[in-house]
């Protein structure tokens, strides 16, 4: 008998470990997925830079070669120099993976820092460091052309050429649109849901009389939190679209649109954290706050709110992780186009749409996914820790 | 006006949907004097003490039938306003609840939500609630610091403070002490028998001990039904009806 018992017990807890050992096994996997791809190409220039690559084609007004130009000594080894035209450049790949020439470094004398718009000569442009060259042509020699490579350039350069135009880009494939949106996204939705959730499970809490109506819209809003984003994306494209077209807002999916049907995903996610939150606190302190002559609204405002702050703060945690994540509500009612110059009336992609748009692409960017996973996690996990700070900080004060 | 009863209360008959938790009671409140009110549990003793003040008004199915008049003014009805009546009826609670705030805030609660915000009137109101409430010197030097980090009976005697603020006629007290230790227990008695000076105090209560010490009328509740009420030595001493004198002998059941 004993035996026996010692002997689930073992078994029971064998099954638990194993249990968690999975999880954690498969939440290592994808972390360790995300970061070996998305790792490498994660820095600043990619939180903002533009993921459109502008195209310039430029032209010196006067061709000197330069005399000071020499290769200076620190010059690592890994980059081709042309000391006529103090231009060092690099084969590299861009952020979608292709073979590139990028300028990584311009003597500071270097005629490549003034040159003019092909298309409207009093237009001046600049070469600048991490600027990709597509193609530069000479009044006599062969194009030099990216398919030869970075040694081919130089050479060509070195050759006493004399340019006549180069073609250049910036780099492109930077996330600083869907960032924007993303924080322009969690900005108007929490304005949006905040207010109206809170009021709403404040009357649920406080001041609704327990009956059959409110139980029933009580458990409405648990349904709700359980139906598919995908869903709510087919609301937001059936109603606050045309509805904000009719209002003369937009022409199509938006932001605006976006941070709608987001309120509406997450209004039941709000309601029921700050009910949550306030039913943890004591009858005593409404019942003290009513002895001492204050109405309801007094009891509330002064009393059950402020001790439901640690509550609502999880709720404000919970509303932005969700807001941040969310992408198949978004990809019909904001968009999945990428965009650099961000509008609320128009479209654009968050975050989370933008690995969308990615995966989609033909070839995938599986590299540019993960280093926008990788950014995802980290804010979430900032937030999480900015929740627990902040929390932790309410309780000391309120003892 | 001195001799007039503070609380008239004419055939209270109070039930929850069906159960009767109150049947007929009939009793008159002296004022500057404490009346306790005893008898076991479930008796109906804080269903009473809490008509006094309608907090039972909160609860969905409760019905209050009869009359309860304030000084001369009937205020069980909606026509009369609670909150004007809960500011001349003050009410402190079986557990110590003072409200997770710094002491000073506390008491200047009341106050506060009657729209009271000059700094200085607050402040004398605070230290006059305080000082009646025999807590001032002990916590003069920290009024900025939370109410929770008090003990119990600090806390106790803070929640009596919180109220005595308001300024009211009657304070009720819902077995204040039963969360207390001995020694915090004799102050707040202490603090009772100094407050009928200026306030009239009903309190409920499970001590015959303490019942006798301090109050000077006793009202005896069994089964939703006043058996007895008067002088507290007379039914201390003399008891007319054979269940009070069983219970105050602790010959109950």
């Amino acid at each position: 008998m004993y035996k026996k018992r010692n002997m689930l017990d073992g078994l029971a807890k064998g099954f638990t470990y194993l249990g968690a050992l999975t999880a954690t096994f498969f939440l290592g996997i994808i972390l360790y997925f995300i970061m070996a791809n998305g790792l490498g190409r994660f820095n600043l220039a990619l939180l903002t830079s533009d993921y459109h690559a502008q195209y310039f084609n430029g032209r010196p007004l006067r061709f000197e070669a330069c005399e000071t130009c020499e290769r200076p000594d620190d010059l690592s080894d890994d980059i081709l120099y042309a000391p006529q035209y103090g231009l060092g450049l690099s084969d590299t790949r861009d952020r979608g993976g292709n073979t590139v020439i990028q300028v990584t470094y311009m003597h500071p004398d270097s005629p490549l820092h003034n040159l003019v718009n092909t298309n409207n000569l009093n237009q001046p442009v600049t070469i600048a460091i991490d600027t990709v060259i597509t193609r530069i042509s000479y009044t006599d020699h062969p194009t030099s052309l990216t398919r030869r490579g970075a040694a081919s350039m130089i050479s060509d350069l070195e050759s006493g050429a004399t340019i006549y135009e180069v073609s250049f880009s910036t780099v492109g494939g930077g996330i600083r649109g869907s960032l924007i949106t993303t924080l322009i996204l969690i900005g108007l939705t929490l304005a949006m849901v905040m207010p109206l959730g809170i009021a709403t499970a404040i009357y649920l809490c406080e001041l609704a009389p327990i009956n059959r109506v409110t139980s029933t819209l009580r458990s409405l809003i648990e349904t709700l939190t359980g139906v598919p984003s995908i869903i709510y994306g087919l609301l937001g494209i059936s109603v606050f679209v045309p509805l904000t077209i009719r209002l003369n807002l937009t022409r199509g999916p938006s932001l605006i649109a976006g941070a709608m049907t987001l309120t509406v995903i997450l209004l039941p996610v709000v309601i029921r954290t700050t009910e949550e939150a306030l039913k943890t606190i004591p009858k005593d302190y409404r019942l003290a706050s009513l002895a001492l002559g204050a109405n309801t609204t007094q009891t509330v405002g002064k009393v059950v709110l402020p001790n439901a702050i640690p509550g609502i703060m999880t709720a404000v945690f919970l509303a932005i992780g969700r807001i941040i994540g969310e992408s198949a509500a978004l990809i019909f009612v904001l968009g999945t186009a990428v965009k650099d110059q961000v509008r609320i009336q128009e479209n654009s992609t968050s975050l989370a749409v933008h690995i969308w748009s990615m995966m989609t692409d033909e070839p995938a960017n599986i590299e540019l996914s993960s280093t926008i996973a990788l950014l995802i996690l980290i804010v979430v996990l900032i937030l999480n820790i900015g929740v627990k700070l902040t929390v932790h900080q309410l309780k000391r004060k309120t003892g | 006006m001195e001799n007039k009863p503070i609380f008239t209360i004419d055939n209270l008959t109070v039930t929850y949907g069906q159960t009767v938790a109150l049947e007929n009671i009939n009793l008159t409140v002296n004022r500057h004097a404490v009346t306790a009110l005893i008898g076991p549990s479930g008796c109906g003793k804080s269903t009473f003490i809490r008509c006094l003040n309608r907090m039972n008004d909160l609860i969905p199915d409760c019905h209050v039938d009869g009359c309860i008049c304030l000084g001369d003014e009937p205020c069980h009805h909606e026509d009369y306003d609670v909150i004007s009546l809960r500011k001349r009826v003050g009410m402190v609670f079986q557990k110590p609840n003072p409200f997770p705030m710094t002491i000073f805030d506390n008491v200047a609660y009341g106050p506060r939500c009657q729209g009271i915000k000059n700094k200085a009137v607050l402040r004398d109101i605070v230290e006059n609630a305080l000082k009646q409430a025999a807590l001032h010197d002990e916590v003069k030097d920290r009024l900025d610091t939370s109410a929770l980090e008090l003990s119990g009976g600090q806390q106790q005697r803070l929640c009596i403070a919180r109220a005595l603020a308001m300024e009211p006629e009657v304070l009720l007290m819902d077995e204040p002490t039963s969360a207390l230790d001995p020694i915090a227990t004799q102050k707040i008695e202490n603090l009772i028998s100094d407050l009928k000076k200026r306030y009239s105090i009903i309190i409920v209560t499970h001590s015959m001990q303490q019942a006798a010490r301090i109050s000077d009328y006793t009202a005896f509740f069994y089964m939703g039904k006043l058996i007895e009420y008067g002088k507290t030595d007379l039914i201390f001493s003399l008891p007319k009806h054979k269940q009070t004198e069983d219970y105050i002998t602790g010959r109950f059941g």
